[in-house]
């Protein structure tokens, strides 16, 4: 930058490679949207669309039978339940083994990162479509599937703490002549332990959210329910269904925001 | 010319912070204000500018009423009173020049301001004020990038750049070393002889004040407690104001070196 | 003199408490689901016996039908979705922010973020489908409505945790509240935001392979109908594209919000904090 004669500097020009970047990102959005079918008029017609008449009124009596909304939901909820307590629980010992603060030796680390990265790129719902066609329609399958989801996450979320956890009480229990678990389970695990009790309640809220749509793939819950209404065009129903679990999913929020703020 | 009538402010909790305040301030005067923390320093600059409403009485500026000022006579009266802060309170993401710019908000359309579209003459403007503080050379460097004493001197040139009559400093040095306060001192004194302005700075270093006031004025407890030429102070009076002796804290030269 | 051990704390029933609660609960749950022992056993292999199936890749097949394009298609899908979500999500979290908005404006509509995100994408979609008809809009639609939610909460919890200080320099200069707003918050929130948008993007790219599964446009389709058929070969060849192209977005993005955080302190710890944002246990 050239200072002239009266001391103040010339403006610098924009680097080239900000416009490139401006430009392509544009140019990728123009065409994502051509290729979308993104024009602005569809919003209007998807307000006004006459089908939306087909949402009302909710048929309250058939949404509160137990047997149609309120047994195919508790089922979610187990779902929920039991692929939080597999996948957290895993996820535990693999967190350490993913963290290079706490992992047992280099290539454990490499393997255990290449494979939880896969796992992670696989979107969740297809973990599940797999899983059901490998051991059939229902529950069983959907835990499993949300079991490796809830793995992948907590995983993710919690190795990032054991990451930045101090590592002062390890090497102390290194030096005092422990061996590599007893060493981790007593110098990193105190400090991590309330984090990870608040992940796993994140991680729960995620489930419920997650079991809830799995039967849309036959995977189990209420979501077959909602598949299975929106295949005979009853709308008012599927409007019924979203309703009740609209608010279950944010009465189990509230809670989960109250326990995870007196943990951390 | 700046008139206080009886004003009041209270705070939602009940916190009288200013008590039944008379003051008249002329142009070009330069005053200094002292007094403990929670004395009604900050809020006696704030009520000036309206930023914070007087619950009682009025206050005239250069005949213009604040107390009770619509939202849009408020803008225009603060587009010609200048301010700096104890910390700054610059925009550190951006460069020193659009930081400057922003003493030009009132003089241009909100869309150009918002799209940063600022007409030349106003670019122009805001140079000449990083000129008056001597600092033009960093007009494009980021503003977090400098030094404490240099990001107060573009808050300077910020307020220079509204062209005001009134220049307010709200312990403009407290977050700086003895050496660069008494630049910033300096400054604030030079910018009041040479254009004029009238300047109010709240000072907790009572020798900064000595040094540099020509007028003191002492709140305690929300009320004024001395006002008067800083040819008659002395230690006593520092005293009254602060109703304790003075201590170390209070002057600047016997600062901590770390 | 030895010193008398003190008296076991109370909380130590507290805790007995809260796992006994944990194992009812698993309990409850294993029953309910008819999880016996020997159906866990016999998970593995049958997952096994298709996992061994997909091997090799029938990657020659699955090119000729397009599939990459599929699994382009869905990126796009994603990529509109989250920029519809970002637009309308920006201005509304101004509006929904404490220190911005007074009280009538801010419940309302921070309401309808909470709202929106408690519905998930898939679910948008089934009742936009017959609406918008088959296809990729309504998928984009379905991930921009339910982005509108996430990225709404997240913009108005920067906003919130913003410093006050420049908006109040720009109201002393006599400027009008969008002032305040464009030169006093947004320089300081807007790469924490843009950094938010981006990790949702990530996220979004995975929801709409699985809107494609109902028909929403994108790959799903392509891998519910290899399925269907029991062509395990192409299954694997589809998934192992995703995975793929997952990976790589991934990797952009994080190189790119990376670059975008270090505009302005230390990298170790913003990350930190963008981490903890985004599992909202900051608080």
């Amino acid at each position: 930058m050239t200072v002239p004669e009266s001391g103040r500097p010339t403006r610098p020009r924009l680097k080239l490679r900000t416009f490139l970047t401006a430009g392509l990102v544009l140019l990728f959005t123009i065409y994502s949207g051509r290729q979308v079918g993104f024009t602005i008029s569809t919003f209007w017609e998807v307000w006004s669309n006459p089908l939306w008449e087909k949402f009302w009124p909710v048929p309250w009596e058939w949404v509160f039978d137990r047997s149609n909304v309120i047994d195919p939901l508790i089922e979610t909820f187990q779902i929920a339940i039991i692929s939080t307590l597999i996948g957290c629980g895993l996820a535990l010992p693999l967190s350490f083994i993913i963290s290079p603060l706490t992992t047992p030796n280099k290539p454990t680390y490499l393997v255990a990162k290449g494979i939880m990265n896969v796992v992670r790129a696989v979107p969740d719902l297809f973990w599940a479509k797999l899983l059901v066609t490998a051991v059939g329609i229902g529950a069983f399958a959907g835990s499993w599937a949300l079991s490796i989801f809830s793995l992948a996450v907590m995983v993710k979320l919690f190795s990032e703490t054991v990451d930045s956890a101090d590592p002062r009480p390890l090497e102390a229990a290194r030096a005092a002549g422990g061996r590599h678990t007893p060493a981790v389970r007593t110098g990193v695990l105190p400090t991590v332990f309330p984090s990870y009790v608040a992940y796993s309640l994140y991680v729960f809220e995620l489930n419920i959210r997650a079991s809830i749509v799995l039967g849309l793939v036959g995977a189990g819950g209420i979501g077959r329910v909602v598949e299975a209404q929106r295949q005979y065009f009853r709308f008012d129903r599927v409007l019924g269904i979203l309703l009740i679990i609209f608010v279950i999913v944010i009465v189990i929020e509230q809670i989960s925001v109250a326990l995870r703020k007196r943990l951390v | 010319m700046i008139c206080f009538d009886n004003v009041s402010v209270t705070y939602r909790g009940g916190v009288k912070a200013l008590r039944n305040l008379d003051l008249t301030i002329d142009d070009g005067e330069f005053v200094v204000i002292v007094g403990l923390s929670g004395a009604g320093k900050s809020t006696l600059l704030r009520a000036l500018n309206g930023l914070v409403p007087a619950t009682e009485g009025s206050i005239t500026v250069d005949g213009v009423e604040v107390v009770g000022a619509s939202a849009a006579t408020l803008r225009q009266v603060r587009s010609n009173i200048g301010m700096i802060f104890q910390t700054f309170n610059l925009v550190n993401r951006t460069t020193v020049l659009n930081n400057v710019l922003m003493g030009r908000l009132s003089a241009v359309p909100s869309w150009r301001s918002t799209f940063g579209l600022w007409p030349a003459q106003e670019r122009e403007k805001a140079m000449q004020s990083l000129e008056r503080v001597g600092i033009v050379e960093k007009a494009y460097v980021r503003a977090s990038d400098l030094s404490g004493g240099q990001q107060q001197r573009v808050g300077i040139a910020r307020a220079l750049a509204q062209e005001p009559t009134v220049m307010l400093a709200d312990e403009p040095v407290a977050a700086l070393d003895p050496v660069t306060s008494r630049q910033v001192m300096g400054d604030l004194q030079r910018i009041n002889q040479d254009l004029g302005i009238t300047t109010l700075i709240n000072l907790h270093f009572l020798d900064l004040a000595r040094e540099y006031g020509q007028r003191l004025i002492g709140l305690r407890e929300g009320q004024l407690v001395f006002d008067g030429d800083i040819a008659d102070v002395t230690d006593e009076t520092f005293q009254e104001i602060y109703g304790r002796s003075i201590a170390d804290t209070d002057l600047l030269a016997m600062e901590p070196v770390e | 003199m030895p010193v008398a051990a003190p008296p076991r704390p109370r909380t130590a029933g507290r805790n007995w408490l809260i796992a006994f609660i944990f194992m009812a609960g698993a309990v409850w749950s294993i029953t309910g689901l008819d999880v016996t022992l020997a159906r866990l056993l016999g998970a593995p292999a049958d997952a096994w016996n298709i996992l061994h199936r997909m091997f090799p890749p029938a990657f020659n097949e699955v090119y000729q039908r397009g599939v990459v394009g599929k699994v382009f298609e869905s990126v796009y899908i994603a990529w509109i979705g989250t920029l519809i979500g970002a637009v309308v999500s920006l201005p509304l979290a101004f509006l929904a922010a404490t220190n911005v908005s007074p009280r009538w404006i801010r419940t309302p509509i921070r309401q309808i973020f909470n709202a929106v995100r408690a519905v998930p994408e898939l679910i948008l979609a089934v009742i936009l489908i017959p609406i918008t008809g088959l296809g990729p809009w309504a998928g984009a639609l379905a991930i921009g409505i339910h982005s509108v939610g996430t990225l709404g909460k997240w913009a108005c919890e920067a906003i919130e945790n913003s410093d006050h200080g420049p908006v109040e320099a720009v109201e002393a200069c006599g400027g009008v509240w969008v002032s305040g707003m464009r030169w006093g918050v947004l320089p300081q929130v807007m790469p924490v935001i843009t950094s938010y948008w981006l990790f949702r993007f990530e996220i979004n790219v995975r929801a709409s392979a699985v809107l494609g599964m109902i028909g929403a446009g994108g790959v799903g389709a392509e891998l519910v109908s290899q399925l269907v058929f029991r062509n395990f070969p192409a299954v694997g060849a589809v998934l192992a594209i995703t995975v793929a192209v997952v990976l790589s977005i991934d990797a952009l993005s994080a190189f790119v919000r990376r670059r975008i955080i270090t505009g302005g302190g230390p990298t170790k710890n913003r990350n930190q904090e963008a981490t903890a944002d985004l599992t909202g246990l900051k608080h």
